[in-house]
């Protein structure tokens, strides 16, 4: 199976289709992308969100995961599990990122 | 599979039933405020235009702020906040006995305070901590309410609610674009001054609104300097929508602010200074934020057009109308301005709903 799966830069170009609808920012340059195993199991995807309190980041979640799994067969598995540790830091973001938000 | 958390959390189907139930306090609630105004709509007995403040500020946005958490927080016990507030809202609206109306009320905003609490414990942050001193706003304006207190002495506590929450939300966002030292001063002091005008406010009313004034010119402040909103305002489409709704809603919020230390428990004033808080900042965060919430919670899209501009002008220019007739006592102006509100309230939902419908139709060939 794993000769069909996708590369990690791969995986993270379908990321990078997610964006928050407000910052204008997408996931992965948001550095809320904690980890990407892809194995036998399928693709797991570790994610964390700028806030617990918003219903929006939910919303993303399900949205990272319907992306990336534009890039597998449908019997592939495809997990977006939501971590919380570390929390999400203003410093995660990518260089660009920051530059676009006006830091 | 997305993997969120251990209990089952309510179905997107599930949640729209309490939304609908929101809606009716709204309904109830803008009719009962037409009522107040002059006008003559239908309505089934005194109640909403008499508890138009609680059937807005606890019923209605106790539910859809209730959800927006729930949906948040995904766990089943959470939809209970806006459950409570939603049958709340009708009970107010029917006439119900108070005791039980104003009860549902308060437990709906303990739920809430009880779920923000929960997040403030998972990942404590500043943001979170405003969330929960919104939704303990709540909770003792629901208990105000409740103990018999006048909707003018609780509404610096529901104020407190919408607003604060509302600048939770906004600082969650903030940390995007590192408010300074200064900022984070100047949105402490200005929260701290609010809570302290609204738990004066009940005791000696001059010093209540003259307190809870200057704070809310101080949120206004800080929300028109630190917000992403101002940034983006050079963007287009929906950030731009978004944005140009919370500008104008943080000039409306430092308006009301000035207003209300000059404002009376009733009148023209009194009308001027929370109309412009209530409808002009907190329902222009709600029209900023529809097309990005309502998917969230509802699991529906509600994509963006330009049309959406036109309840978000009207809104703007007949809230301006009717302070207008507030401010220079003529009725008609702000008997019509009120109407006019009601109407953009309609529009809105209107297009809400249209653009929904929109999305669910298969595009042509």
């Amino acid at each position: 199976m794993s000769s069909s799966l996708p590369g990690v830069e791969q995986v993270l170009a379908a990321l990078r289709r997610v964006a928050d609808p407000e910052a204008g920012v997408d996931v992965v340059a948001l550095g809320l992308i904690y980890g990407v195993d892809i194995g036998d199991h399928g693709i797991r995807i570790a994610m964390t969100t700028t806030s617990p309190a918003c219903p929006t980041g939910s919303l993303m979640l399900e949205e990272a995961r319907a992306a990336v799994a534009t890039l597998v067969p449908a019997t592939v598995p495809v997990e977006v599990v939501r971590v919380w540790e570390p929390p999400w830091e203003p410093d995660r973001m990518s260089a660009d990122a920051k530059k676009k938000l006006g830091w | 599979m997305v993997t969120a958390g251990k209990d089952a959390d309510l179905p997107p189907l599930g949640r729209a039933p309490l939304l609908a139930l929101g809606f009716v306090a709204l309904v109830f609630g803008v009719l009962g405020g037409l009522w107040r105004l002059g006008w003559a709509p239908p309505l089934p007995g005194t109640e909403p235009a008499t508890f138009h403040g609680a059937l807005m500020a606890a019923a209605f946005f106790g539910t859809v702020i209730g959800l927006e958490r729930a949906a948040a927080y995904g766990r089943w016990p959470a939809y209970l906040g806006p459950l409570c507030a939603g049958v709340g809202g009708v009970a107010t609206a029917w006439g119900a006995p108070h005791i039980f109306s104003a009860s549902l009320l308060v437990g709906a905003s303990a739920v809430l305070a009880a779920v923000t609490f929960a997040f403030h414990r998972r990942q404590p942050a500043p943001h979170l901590l405003l969330l929960l001193v919104g939704a303990l706003c709540g909770v003792a304006g629901n208990l105000l309410w409740l103990a018999g207190f006048p909707a003018s002495e609780v509404m610096g506590a529901w104020a407190g609610f919408l607003v604060l929450t509302i600048v939770g939300e906004r600082l969650e966002l903030s940390r995007l674009r590192r408010p300074s030292a200064g900022a984070l001063k100047l949105l402490a002091v200005s929260t701290v001054l609010y809570l302290v005008g609204a738990v004066a406010l009940p005791l000696h009313w001059k010093t209540g609104t003259a307190v809870i004034g200057v704070a809310m010119v101080g949120l206004a402040l800080w929300l028109s300097f630190n917000d992403i909103a101002r940034r983006n305002l050079r963007h287009h489409g929906l950030m731009r929508f978004t944005a140009v709704c919370l500008v104008g809603g943080y000039a409306w919020l430092g308006l009301g602010g000035l207003l209300l230390p000059f404002a009376a428990p009733a009148g023209p004033l009194y009308d001027a200074a929370l109309h412009a808080v209530f409808l002009g900042f907190v329902f222009a965060m709600v029209f900023g934020h529809a097309p990005i919430i309502f998917p969230a919670v509802l699991r529906v899209a509600v994509p963006y057009t330009p049309l959406f501009y036109a309840h978000v002008a009207l809104l703007n220019a007949t809230l301006a109308v009717r302070i207008a007739g507030d401010l220079l006592d003529r009725v008609a102006w702000r008997a019509w301005g009120g109407m006019g509100n009601a109407v953009a309230l309609a529009l809105f939902l209107l297009m809400t709903v249209g653009s929904v419908i929109r999305a669910r139709r298969p595009a042509a060939a």
